[in-house]
């Protein structure tokens, strides 16, 4: 009936009179893109991999990003390059983020901050109990990347094909599949 | 649980100068309907995003790959179709199952490809060793080891080793995952025809 066109300027196609108005109303809300967008995802494939063996998982202080956010008491844990920040007591995440294209900077004094460099100044606090530990999360956080563990895997493997002249992943017998994720066939 | 679309979105568009793992068309069975839809994906890293259309800013849903499955589907009544099984909260309910369908024999056999080596814990695994190599032949050439880069920018400036040779294997490769494929689908009766994804876009279509 209607063409309803989005945030954005994206059309999000015609929607013909089915079911009651009410519940016409709920779907296209569902579908209603919000300025970041809102992209499906399955929460069970979100929830299971906040299960799986943490890279690093601690009780830290953090801070969303809005003006006026107050520290809390949250357990931060890295599974492969995702965050998840769990309320101390509860077994699911309160929240997730994805570890990549994002800054990780050191806050005085003993704490970071994390930002996405599309938007540097949204900033996600963290405060640990130590400098030390707070330097382990950060070494830790800036690896967890996709992108960068990508980077160093392509840079050592040159840099020995440079010295050796062979392959390393050869030498290693590392499988087909993952020599194509390090681009070796790329331009 | 909330996941910051923002970053994920940054992602998804941060790498405007870096093409992606994979892109293209695939026929994507709708959760509740059985007909599929024809979408545009997007590998990166251990993300395969799905968009309405290439051009869209936004996709429109994603699928975590981190530990899933990839398999070809012989049995299918869509031809060159193959799932992906992503797991659930262990212990509890099982995962879901992404029916999809390629558009063609070279299509399907680059996505299974594609899909089989996006595990992060898998290319992790190789940094330690790898690492070490290095600074082995570096103490040994009486070299100072430097760092990996920074800056996104260094893979656009690089230049494939022995280019030649990766090519004859990869294509080699691919041939073979074809061949197979195609005695699969040889061995199997099914040819069906390609649903027209024609018509209103249900909204819980996806």
């Amino acid at each position: 009936m209607a063409a309803v066109v989005l945030p954005g300027g994206r059309r999000c196609g015609t929607f013909l009179a089915r079911g009651r108005p009410a519940a016409r109303r709920a779907r296209l809300a569902l579908r209603v893109l919000g300025p970041g967008g809102a992209m499906r995802y399955n929460e069970k494939e979100l929830q299971a991999l906040s299960r799986q063996p943490a890279e690093l998982a601690a009780e830290l202080g953090m801070r969303g990003p809005k003006k006026g956010s107050v520290l809390k008491r949250r357990l931060v844990k890295l599974v492969v390059n995702f965050l998840f920040y769990f309320r101390t007591d509860e077994a699911e995440p309160v929240g997730a983020l994805l570890l990549e294209h994002c800054r990780v900077t050191q806050e005085e004094p003993s704490g970071f901050s994390i930002s996405f460099i599309e938007d540097p100044e949204r900033k996600y606090h963290f405060e640990c109990r130590s400098e030390e530990q707070c330097q382990e999360w950060m070494g830790a956080l800036r690896r967890a990347s996709y992108e960068f563990m990508r980077r160093s895997l392509i840079f050592y493997r040159n840099e020995i094909q440079k010295m050796t002249g062979k392959d390393p992943l050869e030498q290693f017998g590392i499988s087909e599949e993952a020599r194509f994720q390090l681009g070796g066939l790329k331009a | 649980m909330k996941l910051h679309q923002k970053s994920v979105l940054s992602f998804f568009h941060g790498y405007r100068t870096q093409a992606p793992d994979r892109e293209g068309i695939l026929l994507k069975k709708g959760a509740r309907s059985i007909s599929y839809q024809r979408r545009w994906f997007v590998l990166r890293g251990n993300l395969l995003f799905y968009l309405e259309h290439q051009a869209d800013r936004t996709p429109l849903g994603l699928i975590l790959l981190e530990n899933c499955q990839v398999e070809p589907r012989l049995g299918a009544t869509e031809p060159y179709a193959f799932t992906i099984l992503t797991p659930g909260v262990e212990g509890t309910e099982g995962g879901r199952t992404y029916k999809l369908a390629a558009e063609n024999q070279g299509e399907l056999a680059a996505w299974l490809w594609a899909l089989a080596g996006v595990s992060w814990r898998r290319l992790v695994a190789l940094l330690p060793p790898l690492e070490a190599q290095y600074r082995e032949l570096c103490q040994a050439a009486g070299q100072e080891p430097s760092s990996p880069p920074e800056d996104c920018g260094f893979l656009a400036t690089l230049s494939p080793p022995s280019s030649f040779q990766e090519l004859h294997e990869h294509f080699g490769k691919e041939i073979r995952v074809l061949q197979v494929v195609r005695r699969g689908l040889q061995s199997s009766d099914n040819r069906g025809s390609r649903s027209q994804a024609k018509g209103e876009q249900e909204l819980n279509s996806c």
